[in-house]
């Protein structure tokens, strides 16, 4: 079953491409939503419970190595996998237009399928192959496909976020030999210890995917340049593959050696938070001003994954989920802005989106205070869970260390009401200057808001649905990782 | 002195240098030189020297791997050499000889126990590549890259007699199993056994292109045939690097903590000194001269832990690989060289649109050198490299890999977006080729299938290879 909804995916992108030529655009996208739909279908229907892997098949793949093609569904990966299904499907349905290019969409679906592989994949080499298959297509669709009025400054944008990506897995490439040398074995579950510097090295190369401070300065540009799906797909999916990778291979895998790492990455998250947030005020350009947000809100993520407590993964989790969620709505939203005006800079955009574009400026809104984290929506949760989280100190911090980071991330959601309200005031109050551009959503961007709205609504009011998963009788807050552990 | 001669293990090196004297003479006395009238007697005796190899070896043999690594190449760049038929400049009698002589001295080369043997096979594929490389008749830039070879050939080859002659004093014998013995049991100076291994081991990483004796590379490349620079990357390097693993692991294990550290930091210099170096070619030849030096590193890398889990094993499954991405890649552009006349980016610019059956070849091989998927076999053996290394406690030298294949990346990216990028102006439309550039093609075709295959199935090569 999961093969088959990673199979799916893979090969209608695949001859997507190859017959880039022969398939109208809206035939184009309406097959690759079909294909992310099935996709997301499967993995909702595989699931059964949180204890054990769902839909497990492991069968050998490369004998000498004793690498395995393992893949199956655990309780950690489980909403990332809906999630990037989820978003996929939305992504296919933004795309459904005359004029879109078939190779997009091929694009988008291998992008995503490569990334529920890795999701899905219980083996570290498998892993690993799916997570590098994902990066010459994200190349493609931010150097072909970007921003169309800067192609010098999309392809390096692509470029750096290639090389950027490529550093950090390799680093990933080292430490997975070490953990497999370690303990003869690449089965995720069989993986016994490891030493520090597998953690570290790890821990190293997926900050650089989350990103973590000072390893952030690929992203804003490749935010900023890509097109917007492969914007959503950035932020909603790409980042999340970091911190699944810090959640699973580190936390979850190496758990005692990550202990050692843990303080580092949480100081480095904390410092993200305040330090993107400050970044957000001097920004124009409004696809840039959510970049930098993401880096805020994986900071929070990273401060819970640190203090490895089960109300931390809880946490991560859920602000990954969310995240991808919030942030791909914001980009969904402000890509309908620059199709509009040609530019996402809110100067150029003009004031009083609220008269001259209602629909469009409400949702911006509700993504923006959801973003922001005002309580009822999902965004709230993942940085109070996160909060609790460094409040109860967990393992490995300590009680003042994660208090002083506790102090500065609060610091830090203070800056990020303040960036995002003068966000909403720069476009959507103001005396409103009608421009000949303003038109209000349009069809198939009012079923992706409507779907991303109600998700964060629903998650928002009902955070169980996720956090759930890690509430299991068995699990203590001191201790075990029983929860996620099959 | 008196050096036995094994005839089982010099079978096939005596088959494909009796074939390089039969291909020499059909062109002398056959009244019009065509380039098939010497390929086919070439061929032939590749093939039964291949069938040879099968009949003497045990197939998870070592040295039958390697063999048929080198085999495999020269047969592939002897197909694949039809596409320069057109270059009167080129004689083919002379060419197929030269290039069959030089690969009985790489078969020689990797079935080598004892020094003297090693040092005649060196010289047996040194000189006629040599050859080979200035062999273009008028010219002059070709004999200017051979000049730079030769010298730097002999070079290595007096450094490294200098450290057998040294070895064969302290030891007393030339034979490798007598060599680690007397190393093991008799207790000889240090400093002189340091000396007398680095000096042999010199040599020999001079004909992989290791750092620092890697500046020939570039300039021979560029200078020489297309197929010519193919076979010194792929047949001549897979040679050296077999030949660099059996003396090591064979003879000189007692002094491994002389060579290890040596060996490490000169795979780590090789790697990011190739690699920078890559990084500003526009030309796709030099750029792949380039990226073989880098390479090499990584052929190199393992060798520093040859005695880790699989340390053996690592390197000979990482050359096979790269022998066969690099033939294709080097086979593909000897192709564009006939059809377009030249390989710098412009000229490639949007092959993949306009010559897909040329392109993509040329583009996957380049992801399997770069280790990227959906290349997915250049990936796994980029793993089974490193395990060793790691294994063998250099996780420093682990991280430099790393780092590098980023660096790698980088520029086998620019060169497949050329490929794959809009072509300005009108596309270049080639006219209906001749049965030889077919050939060629052919094989660049089934080289690629053959990556794909093993991309699909990397148990295929793991499982078969020792």
């Amino acid at each position: 079953m999961i093969v088959t909804a990673l199979i799916v995916p893979f090969v209608i992108g695949s001859l997507l491409m190859l017959f880039r030529g022969d398939v109208p655009g809206r035939l184009a996208a309406l097959l690759g939503a079909a294909a992310m739909a099935t996709s997301l279908v499967l993995f909702a229907m595989v699931w059964d419970g949180p204890n054990g892997v769902s839909g497990e098949v492991d069968t050998s793949w490369i004998e000498p190595l004793r690498a395995h093609f393992h893949i199956g569904v655990t309780a950690l990966s489980w909403p990332f996998l809906l999630m990037t299904a989820f978003l996929g499907l939305l992504c296919c349905i933004w795309l459904v237009a005359d004029d879109t290019s078939p190779a997009v969409v091929g694009l988008v679906l291998v992008i995503s399928a490569s990334s529920l592989g890795v999701f899905a994949s219980l083996d570290l080499l498998l892993l690993f192959v799916f997570f590098e298959l994902a990066l010459i297509p994200m190349w493609f669709l931010i150097a072909w496909w970007g921003a169309p009025d800067d192609p010098d400054g999309r392809r390096r944008a692509a470029t750096r976020f290639l090389l950027f990506t490529v550093s950090g897995s390799a680093l990933v490439l080292v430490g997975i030999v070490i953990v497999a040398v370690q303990s003869k074995s690449l089965q995720i579950f069989e993986v016994t210890s490891g030493s520090v510097v597998a953690a570290s090295l790890i821990a190293l190369g997926f900050a650089v995917k989350t990103p973590l401070v000072p390893l952030h300065t690929w992203l804003p540009d490749a935010h900023s340049k890509a097109p917007t799906v492969g914007s959503v797909l950035l932020a909603g999916v790409f980042l999340k593959l970091g911190t699944y990778g810090l959640l699973f291979l580190d936390s979850f895998m190496l758990h005692d050696p990550f202990g050692k790492v843990a303080p580092y990455l949480a100081v480095a998250g904390v410092v993200g938070i305040v330090w993107s947030a400050l970044a957000c005020y001097a920004q124009d350009d409004l696809k840039r001003l959510i970049a930098y947000s993401s880096i805020g809100h994986m900071g929070f993520v990273v401060l819970a994954i640190s203090t490895q407590s089960v109300v931390g993964v809880a946490a991560a989790v859920f602000g990954s989920v969310v995240h991808g969620l919030i942030t791909g709505l914001l980009f969904f939203l402000s890509g309908s802005l620059k199709e509009r005006f040609g530019t996402a800079s809110m100067a150029a955009i003009g004031r009083g989106l609220y008269t001259r574009t209602p629909w469009l400026a409400v949702a911006f809104v509700f993504a923006a205070v959801a973003s922001l984290g005002l309580p009822g929506l999902a965004g709230f949760w993942g940085e109070l869970l996160s909060l609790r989280s460094a409040y109860e100190v967990g393992d490995v911090l300590t009680k003042s260390g994660a208090w002083t980071l506790l102090g500065f991330a609060v610091l830090g959601i203070a800056l990020t009401t303040a960036y995002f309200v003068r966000a909403i005031r720069l476009i959507a109050q103001g005396e409103p200057v009608p421009r000949d551009e303003d038109r209000d959503l349009g069809g198939h961007e009012v079923v992706v808001s409507v779907a991303l709205a109600a998700s964060i609504l629903v998650l928002g009011l009902a955070p169980g649905l996720i956090v759930g998963l890690y509430d299991h009788p068995t699990v203590t807050y001191h201790g075990s990782y029983s929860a996620v552990t099959p | 002195m008196n050096i036995p001669i094994d005839w089982t293990v010099v079978g096939p090196a005596v088959i494909v240098a009796g074939g390089a004297l039969i291909a020499l003479l059909v062109d002398a006395f056959y009244p019009r030189r065509t380039w098939l009238g010497s390929g086919l007697p070439s061929t032939i005796a590749l093939g039964l020297a291949g069938l040879e190899l099968l009949r003497t070896h045990e197939p998870n043999d070592y040295v039958f791997a390697l063999s048929f690594i080198v085999l495999a190449g020269t047969l592939f760049v002897v197909v694949a050499s039809n596409v320069m038929n057109f270059e009167n400049a080129m004689p083919p009698g002379e060419y197929h000889f030269l290039l069959l002589s030089s690969a009985a001295g790489a078969l020689m080369m990797v079935a080598a126990h004892d020094l003297v043997t090693l040092i005649v096979a060196f010289e047996l594929l040194s000189l006629p590549s040599i050859a080979l490389v200035g062999l273009r008749q008028g010219d002059r830039v070709a004999i200017r890259s051979a000049w730079t070879f030769f010298l730097a050939s002999v070079v290595s080859t007096a450094i490294t007699l200098m450290g057998i002659s040294l070895l064969y004093g302290v030891t007393g014998t030339l034979d490798y199993a007598g060599m680690n013995h007397a190393l093991r049991t008799t207790d000889l100076p240090d400093s002189v056994v340091a000396v007398a291994v680095v000096l042999t081991v010199v040599g020999l990483l001079f004909k992989l292109g290791a750092v620092p004796f890697h500046v020939w590379i570039p300039d021979t490349y560029s200078g020489s045939s297309v197929m010519v620079a193919g076979y010194l990357s792929a047949v001549s390097k897979a040679a050296a690097l077999g030949a660099v693993l059996i003396l090591l692991a064979t003879a000189l294990p007692p002094a491994r903590d002389t060579w290890q550290p040596l060996v490490a930091i000169v795979a780590a210099l090789t790697m990011t000194i190739g690699n920078l170096g890559a990084l500003r070619q526009r030309d796709a030849i030099g750029l792949l001269a380039w990226s073989s030096i880098a390479q090499a590193g990584f052929l190199l890398a393992p060798a520093a832990a040859l005695f880790a889990t699989d340390g053996r094993r690592a390197p000979v499954q990482y050359l096979a690989i790269y022998v066969l991405a690099n033939l294709v890649a080097f086979a593909a552009l000897a192709v564009i060289v006939r059809l377009r006349g030249s390989t710098t980016f412009e000229d490639l610019t949007g092959l993949a649109r306009t010559d897909p059956w040329m392109g993509i070849p040329l583009g996957f091989a380049l992801l399997t050198l770069a280790g990227f998927p959906p290349a997915v076999i250049g990936l796994v053996t980029k793993y089974v490299v490193l395990r060793p290394v790691i294994d063998g406690g250099h996780t420093w030298l682990a991280v430099v890999m790393a780092l590098n294949v980023m660096l790698g990346l980088a520029y086998y990216l620019r060169l497949i977006v050329v490929l794959v990028d809009r072509a300005d102006g009108e596309p270049y439309v080639s006219p209906s080729p001749p049965l030889s550039v077919r050939l060629a093609k052919a094989m660049v075709i089934v080289g690629a299938l053959g990556l794909v295959v093993l991309s699909a199935w990397p148990d295929l090569l793991l499982s078969n290879l020792p």
